[in-house]
């Protein structure tokens, strides 16, 4: 005897084309719904793993210099400004304090790069404190240098490639001649650092005469510290910017709101379409078989046993297309994580959109839910159907 | 229907597999390309870009033929089948007047990006370092010295052994004269540079018109 599950079936299979169109609807609708979820949860985890990849939460910088390389480099290597070295034994008597490491960057001007020449930087670190604070950087070959003066050099992945070094070469420092052995290559970490070429800060200070002056302090913070006082504190401190990476991660979660806000509008209106699209489709079976309802109901069937028949129908029809949503959000999901790379002004390094089972029960019950809300109309009409009437619509 | 199912699958599939690998090996591209065509190839009007690689275009066995080919293998940690290769296709109005095409080499003391300019039989039209770190940057980035490349070919570099810097049998590169004897590598690097880049180009280019003319010693 065929049960009420397999009577809706069998219906969906009589138009079996526009059951597959209504499924696709469905599963787009669950895509992006998915998608954005798992992209909500992702881009703010990936955020603070940068964040925290950075080594330091707090950044100390002479007034007006630029913190970054890619700054420096825009800037053609002009305007770096320098601050004493004795910060350090300021900022380190503050009790937030859990980590200092001094950095100095510097950039020369190479006249064999390109037909009219660049620009390479060079990164000053302490071999003493840099390494602990960046204990996530992995080696290819070799390993850190010990001595701050040694005249040695660490390179990130994409700067050994670019300059063809491995662990044992030397590095000449363009237009000065200055020869420095290369100790260790980086393994990539998608990070600016992958461009760096690391100096230990003393012998990067004497080579250019820079002693006891330094471009950068990246600040450790103790982790019950209150960052925002600490700031305060060391805006007291003369000629120094603060560059607070709470800061910097509250202005891009700011911008990337906006751009959440747009994709959620999106999404909602993908669920309308695909809501409307699960009505036209029950609701035209129902006219179809407005008939053979009327027979149904003739030889017995009750208004509730019609109307859960064509309600079993829409849950079918979601319930496929919410798995066929959620296949495509795992199969799809390093697409759309190149798209949002390509749309969005900055992004994280890292997986994007974070899917697991959480977010994926989550849309599952999303879709049923908007999936039967959708099936009440045409089931409520079918089970409204009078026999008499319908079967006399046949005969005229 | 079953054909649109399978469209759709297929379509799908093509979807997943369009998000290409992180984090593959660095190329050699022209810092400028719109500048750079225009000057190393003049009376060009534009150009196409094209990228390829060893891997892509044979794998391993494409790769031991090149070694085969250059004398010499590859090695260390950049110098990899996958390296993409960017070839500028140059045009001159709609007709395709030759081609631009970068490598990367190690250099004594750093990274060496030697250009070729060619023309539509594999003959070098201009030679041009685009980087050089070399404490004879200054001499080997002269143009008396890119100059002496021009109007070599394949063949010529046959007969010049990139390992020892010695010709295996007389030939136009063993004419080439190194303007700082003192960097001695970085001359031996460019000359393998130009070889490997000209190897390339025939693999990549010229559907292999010079490998008849190579015989192995």
């Amino acid at each position: 005897m065929l049960s009420i599950y397999k009577v809706s079936y069998k219906n969906l299979l009589r138009k079996k084309t526009r059951s597959i169109l209504t499924i696709i609807g469905v599963g787009l609708s669950a895509w992006v719904l998915a998608s954005l979820m798992g992209f909500n949860q992702g881009y703010e985890a990936s955020l603070n793993r940068d964040i925290d990849n950075m080594g330091f939460q707090v950044l100390v910088t002479a007034k007006g210099c630029p913190y970054e390389a890619a700054t420096l480099m825009l800037k053609g290597g002009t305007g770096l400004r320098y601050m004493k070295e004795s910060i350090t034994n300021l900022v380190l008597v503050n009790p937030e304090v859990d980590k200092v490491t001094p950095m100095l960057m510097h950039a020369v001007f190479d006249p064999n790069k390109g037909e009219s020449g660049g620009m390479s930087a060079y990164l000053g670190v302490d071999p003493e404190t840099f390494p602990k604070m960046k204990s996530f950087l992995e080696f290819k070959q070799g390993k850190w240098f010990t001595d701050s003066k040694a005249l040695e050099v660490v390179m990130g992945y994409e700067a050994a490639e670019l300059e063809q070094r491995e662990a044992g070469d030397i590095l000449l420092i363009p237009d000065k001649n200055i020869e420095l052995k290369v100790v260790g290559i980086l393994k990539r970490t998608g990070t600016q650092d992958d461009g760096t070429i690391f100096v230990p800060i003393h012998a990067l200070q004497k080579l250019f005469g820079k002693t006891g002056e330094l471009t950068g302090l990246g600040i450790k913070v103790k982790k019950d510290a209150n960052i925002a006082k600490f700031e305060e504190k060391l805006y007291e401190l003369p000629d120094v910017q603060v560059v607070s990476l709470a800061q910097v991660k509250q202005t891009i979660m700011n911008l990337v709101s906006t751009a959440k806000v747009m994709v959620f509008s999106i999404a909602m209106i993908a669920i309308l379409i695909a809501m409307v699209g699960v009505i036209n489709t029950i609701l035209m079976s129902v006219f179809e078989r407005f008939q053979e309802i009327g027979i149904l109901k003739s030889i017995g069937a009750m208004p509730w046993d019609i109307f859960k028949l064509i309600w079993i129908e829409t849950f079918i029809l979601c319930i496929l297309g919410g798995i066929a949503g959620t296949g495509m959000t795992f199969g799809l999901s390093k697409t759309t994580e190149f798209l949002i790379r390509k749309l969005l002004p900055y992004t994280p390094t890292g997986s994007l959109i974070k899917l697991d089972f959480n977010l994926i029960a989550m849309t599952m019950l999303t879709v049923l839910i908007i999936g039967l809300v959708s099936g009440i109309y045409p089931a409520w009409k079918a089970a409204r159907v009078r026999p008499l009437e319908s079967i006399r619509s046949e005969l005229n | 229907m079953k054909n649109m199912i399978r469209i759709a699958g297929f379509s799908l599939l093509i979807l997943m597999a369009a998000t290409t690998a992180l984090y593959a090996a660095v190329g050699c591209d022209l810092n400028d390309p719109d500048k750079d065509v225009a000057r190393l190839f003049p009376g060009s009007t534009g150009y196409k870009t094209l990228y390829l690689s060893i891997d892509k275009k044979g794998g391993d066995a494409l790769l031991k033929e090149i070694e085969k080919r250059l004398g010499d293998k590859f090695q260390g940690l950049f110098e990899t089948a996958d390296v993409p290769y960017t070839v500028y296709e140059v045009l001159k109005d709609k007709e395709k007047i030759g081609y631009i095409h970068g490598v990367n080499q190690k250099g004594q003391y750093g990274g060496i990006q030697v250009f070729l300019a060619l023309d539509l039989n594999g003959i070098i039209k201009s030679f041009y370092f685009q980087k050089l770190t070399s404490k004879a940057a200054k001499e080997l980035r002269d143009p008396a010295f890119g100059k002496q490349f021009e109007n070599l070919n394949l063949s010529d570099f046959y007969k010049y052994d990139v390992v020892s810097a010695k010709a295996i049998t007389p030939g136009k590169v063993e004419s080439v004269k190194n303007p700082a004897p003192d960097a001695e590598a970085d001359f031996k690097a460019a000359i393998r540079a130009t070889k490997k880049n000209l190897i390339l180009m025939d693999e990549f280019a010229f559907q292999n018109k010079y490998l008849s003319e190579f015989h192995p010693k």
